[in-house]
């Protein structure tokens, strides 16, 4: 595959950065941090009419059949403007684990749902501090699963999960409905990433996948959520970079803007080197799907773009000097956004030793 | 245009039948002359195998295949240490140049063969003791000399200078203009009466660099590239091609996978070091930052290949690789412990710490020093001011010494 965009590829970005802007609204975001279980609404509606739901889904199940790239840019743009819609990443590593199991029913009776915007779905695979646990101690005995997962963005207002979890001694991936299921919210820094950890107490599922199928799709999965996710953290750190360069030209001291000073030139031009290596790691990831070194790719996209998204929220606070740690400057988005993002989906401590497992494989 | 997988496949097979005879063992305690000699010899047998001057056009002796063709096989050829070192800057820039610039095309076929064949060596004489970030402000003068001209000063860091034939130049050709306006640029004969180049040590006591003084060199009109006091433009130009020739993920010291061998073999606290979070982290994230070089680096080819202009992303090529290298090649020392302390001056640092680690600076100045660099993204990728330049607009022989 190609690491070049089509036009198709271009237009949905353009397209899609224009609704946005259009949907911006800063003090509609402000408002959604205070609150626990808060999420976009209005923008969320958007979405849904854009396609951005059914993009990745199949069109055999009411989806447009696209793949990682298109939605890679979309999550880019979301990541731009920090919006306070969680579910598109969610949605898909759930639309992913569905189409890797082989549960046609389950695939009817969710896959169009989710494309229509009608249902939210997640995937729940850490638990505790761990993202993705070898063997899993929630457990499904007779078809009932009991045990608490960690908690994932999306959880709040999800209808269905994929859950890791063990079965007959093995891992395995199952489906749950999430109607009776108890959510342990979490009170955030972020909120309307609406976290929340899944509690089951003999809740029915499904066994999509078992053992070492399981674990493997469930792997590609979370590589996947990781490269989504790495778009929408270069979006926002680009995004906060630019913020960044705009201030610094416009702000004086000592009779010329600030961007003249080397110490801040050269930390902008710092930042702008970290996205831009986060970019093409994403790029490339997004091309290498279906190759072998798919995994080992994904980390190195969410590794990077985690270091360009902290480091350019946390630059761009300081280069904004006193304005930039306000309330109603709403720089603090930023800082909130890179920070959650970069905890969500494991740590770069687990997708640093990820990486040098998939290249320690590699080369042994 | 030959599949980029079939010619991987060529270039394999055929560097693989060379590798006795050129490689890194058959190399090993050679003088400069005669290790100068074999890579003559490998630059001949490369030419004659059809894999000289790769994306080069074929109606100068070229192949005129593409820039990844290129990559892919250097890439391969780094691996096995190959006695190339001398043809990197005369291939990389000046022959471009001339492709580019001169008009006398029948001559400029004939420079480009004998350098592809490794006949010949070209060297960039820009620097000057008193002009390196700032080069605009150099001072080898060039003067109307009847219907030529004559140069007279000093040039300082050219590599290979005293091993090349030619050389391109830059110099004032009038003070009484400001800096970048009153340059000229030309190719000259390194040969030629009043040309000396003298090499010295760098602190590895690698011999690359020369001091070369000019006195009254006398050139032709036809030895003029592009338009009197246009000179900075073609050096700006010789400097974006720069950009991508000086372009290797890993800074042109050992490779990721070569460090996770290392660290596999070295112990830390009676584990292998590959264990230890702390190398995890380093080995990750050099990895990640590499991988998005080569990932810049394949997109930039692949648009100029489409007829784009590539992003200006290419310019993170120097500054993150090297400075990637010299963090990795001091963790491998201290992972040694005493042992890390030795030093075999005949190691290559492609494949040793110490190696790496004492030249890695010159990499972190030569092409633009980091900082030149991080000026460049700020001042022409996101629009910053230029830093206050007390010499901007004044003529140059105006400007307070």
């Amino acid at each position: 595959m190609t690491i070049l965009y089509d036009e198709a590829q271009e237009a949905i970005a353009v397209e899609s950065r224009r609704v946005l802007d259009d949907k911006y609204d800063l003090q509609r975001l402000l408002d959604l941090v205070d609150v626990t279980g808060s999420f976009d609404e209005e923008l969320w509606q958007s979405a849904v009419e854009q396609g951005w739901t059914a993009l990745a889904v199949p069109e055999q199940y009411g989806g447009l059949g696209l793949g990682l790239v298109e939605l890679g840019l979309i999550a880019q743009n979301l990541g731009a403007l920090t919006v306070g819609v969680p579910f598109l990443s969610g949605n898909d590593a759930f639309v992913q684990l569905l189409l890797a199991g082989s549960d046609e029913a389950a695939r009817e009776a969710w896959l169009p749902r989710i494309a229509a915007g009608e249902a939210i779905g997640v995937a729940a695979l850490g638990e505790g501090t761990s993202p993705f646990p070898a063997a899993p101690a929630a457990t499904v005995v007779d078809g009932k699963l009991s045990g608490s997962k960690a908690a994932v963005a999306g959880a709040l207002k999800a209808d269905a999960a994929v859950v890791w979890a063990s079965a007959n001694g093995k891992p395995a991936l199952v489906l749950v409905e999430l109607d009776d299921t108890m959510r342990r919210a979490v009170d955030s820094f972020d909120n309307s990433r609406l976290y929340g950890e899944l509690v089951f107490d003999g809740a029915a599922a499904t066994v999509l996948l078992e053992g070492e199928a399981a674990r493997k799709a469930a792997l590609k999965a979370l590589a996947r959520l990781a490269v989504v996710t790495a778009c929408e953290q270069t979006g926002g750190g680009e995004q906060a970079m630019k913020i960044a360069r705009d201030y610094a030209l416009e702000r004086k001291a000592f009779g010329q803007p600030i961007a003249a000073f080397q110490s801040i030139k050269h930390r902008i031009a710092e930042i702008y080197g970290l996205v831009e290596l986060a970019r093409a790691n994403c790029i490339d990831a997004a091309a290498r799907e279906s190759e072998a070194d798919f995994v080992l790719k994904a980390c190195a996209a969410r590794l990077s773009a985690s270091e360009a998204y902290d480091t350019a929220a946390r630059d761009a606070v300081q280069i904004h000097g006193g304005i930039g740690v306000t309330w109603q400057l709403g720089l603090h988005l930023h800082m909130r956004r890179a920070r959650s993002l970069s905890a969500e989906l494991g740590s770069p401590l687990f997708w640093e030793d990820l990486l040098v497992s998939e290249l320690e494989g590699a080369t042994a | 245009m030959i599949d980029l997988d079939e010619f991987r496949a060529k270039a394999r097979d055929w560097l693989s039948t060379m590798a006795g005879e050129f490689g890194r063992e058959a190399r090993r305690g050679l003088s400069p002359e005669q290790d100068l000699a074999l890579g003559r010899r490998y630059m001949a047998a490369k030419y004659e195998a059809g894999f000289g001057g790769i994306n080069m056009p074929v109606e100068f002796g070229g192949r005129g295949l593409s820039g990844l063709h290129k990559i892919v096989f250097e890439t391969e050829e780094m691996e096995i240490g190959f006695p190339t070192v001398y043809f990197g800057i005369s291939l990389g820039m000046p022959i471009p140049i001339i492709m580019k610039f001169c008009e006398d095309k029948a001559w400029v076929r004939e420079r480009v063969i004998a350098a592809l064949r490794g006949e010949e060596i070209w060297c960039q004489l820009f620097s000057e003791p008193a002009a390196g970030s700032d080069l605009a402000g150099l001072r080898m003068k060039a003067e109307q000399d009847g219907n030529g001209w004559k140069l007279n000063g000093q040039k300082l860091w050219t590599s290979h200078a005293h091993l090349a034939d030619y050389g391109i130049i830059v110099a004032r050709s009038d003070p009484n203009v400001p800096k970048h306006k009153g340059l000229t640029y030309f190719w000259v004969d390194m040969h030629a009466q009043g040309v000396e180049a003298k090499p010295f040590e760098l602190l590895d006591h690698e011999v690359v660099c020369n001091e070369v003084f000019f006195d009254d060199v006398k050139l032709t009109d036809g030895q003029r590239i592009g338009p009197v006091g246009g000179g900075f433009g073609v050096a700006l130009a010789t400097l974006m091609i720069e950009r991508y020739v000086a372009g290797d993920a890993d800074g042109f010291g050992p490779t990721i996978p070569f460090f996770v061998d290392f660290a596999r073999d070295v112990e830390l606290n009676g584990r292998p070091a590959i264990e230890d979070g702390r190398i995890r982290s380093a080995i990750a994230r050099n990895y990640a930052l590499r991988n998005g070089l080569r990932s810049i680096r394949d997109r930039a080819f692949l648009m100029m290949e489409a007829g784009m202009e590539p992003g200006p992303e290419g310019s993170l090529s120097k500054l993150a690789s090297v400075r990637s290298r010299q963090k990795l090649s001091e963790l491998a020392i201290d992972l040694r412990g005493a042992a890390g302390l030795a030093y075999d001056p005949d190691a290559g640092s492609k494949e040793d710490w110490v190696s790496s680690w004492l030249s890695v600076p010159t990499g972190r100045i030569a092409g633009g020093a980091d900082e030149m660099l991080l000026n460049t993204i700020a001042e022409r990728i996101l629009g910053l001011p230029q830093d206050h330049r007390p010499d901007k607009g004044v003529p140059f022989n105006q400007i307070p010494a």
